[in-house]
């Protein structure tokens, strides 16, 4: 079963990262270089357009927007599909705000205490707290209470690398304007 | 609605126990940073919700941040010399 051959060890390792959305993969250093690739990919699009159009009336904040839309964009891209907050991140960029309310999906009450198949005693309190986080994470409004924080725990984990790439790219943008070789 | 609240109580059957969502909050709360919460203590799942909110509003804005520096870095930032330090980053 162990194979010390480069090729069964990326295998055995995909084959993991199959079986669950396990939060630990976004520790790995592998998936912190994918993300920062598909990152840089981005960025030199939203550049790119900020230098086609008129720079000018290009505002800071928008342009900031741009890069936190392509860094989210990366991020659940670089999920691959296998949490809901990172399809609902894909599906919100790519449609139009009209459409995006037309696809909307219809609200079915499963959340919270009032529904029926929920056996566990919630509070009040905890109750709401749950509806607040689901705010927080995308796409996770509707989701009973298992499966939110089962995205929660895959969100975080996920913010977190996005916090330690961005970091490290701005830290070797930064450190490449101040000295130019 | 007391007999579906008894019923709970002794059927096997019912896909979400109490004991599952215990064990999902502790999981929960061994992803918060550990100077907020003792990994160790007991907390009541509130606490661990409200600061699991607060976390996620953290990150938020620390990722705003980010993107704000970035955006700025982009600007400015000499494209081939930015190129090679991201390579050697990544190479790191």
């Amino acid at each position: 079963m162990a194979s010390s051959s480069p090729t069964g060890k990326r295998k055995r390792e995909e084959e993991e990262e199959e079986q669950s959305p396990s939060s630990s993969k976004w520790r790995a250093r592998r998936t912190e270089e994918t993300y920062s690739s598909k990152l840089i990919q981005a960025l030199r699009l939203v550049r790119a357009a900020a230098a086609a159009g008129t720079t000018t009336t290009t505002s800071s904040s928008t342009r900031s927007r741009d890069v936190r839309d392509a860094a989210d964009r990366a991020l659940a891209a670089a999920a691959r599909g296998r949490s809901r907050w990172s399809r609902a991140i894909l599906a919100r960029r790519r449609t139009t705000l009209l459409r995006a309310r037309l696809h909307h999906p219809v609200p079915i009450p499963m959340a919270g205490s009032s529904s029926s198949n929920q056996r566990h005693q919630q509070n009040h309190e905890e109750v709401e707290k749950a509806k607040v986080l689901g705010r927080l994470v995308p796409g996770c409004r509707k989701l009973p209470f298992p499966a939110l924080l089962a995205e929660v725990s895959d969100y975080i984990a996920a913010l977190e690398m996005q916090v330690r790439a961005m970091t490290a790219l701005a830290q070797a943008l930064s450190t490449a304007s101040s000295s130019p070789s | 609605m007391s007999s579906r609240r008894s019923r709970s109580r002794q059927s096997g059957s019912s896909r979400i126990t109490e004991e599952q969502i215990s064990d999902l909050v502790s999981k929960l709360q061994d992803l918060l940073p550990e100077a907020r919460l003792q990994s160790n203590a007991r907390v009541p799942s509130a606490r661990v919700l409200q600061e699991t909110c607060n976390y996620i509003r953290s990150l938020h804005r620390e990722v705003d941040d980010l993107s704000e520096r970035l955006s700025e870095l982009l600007a400015t930032s000499d494209m081939s010399s930015a190129q090679e330090a991201i390579i050697r980053s990544l190479l790191m």
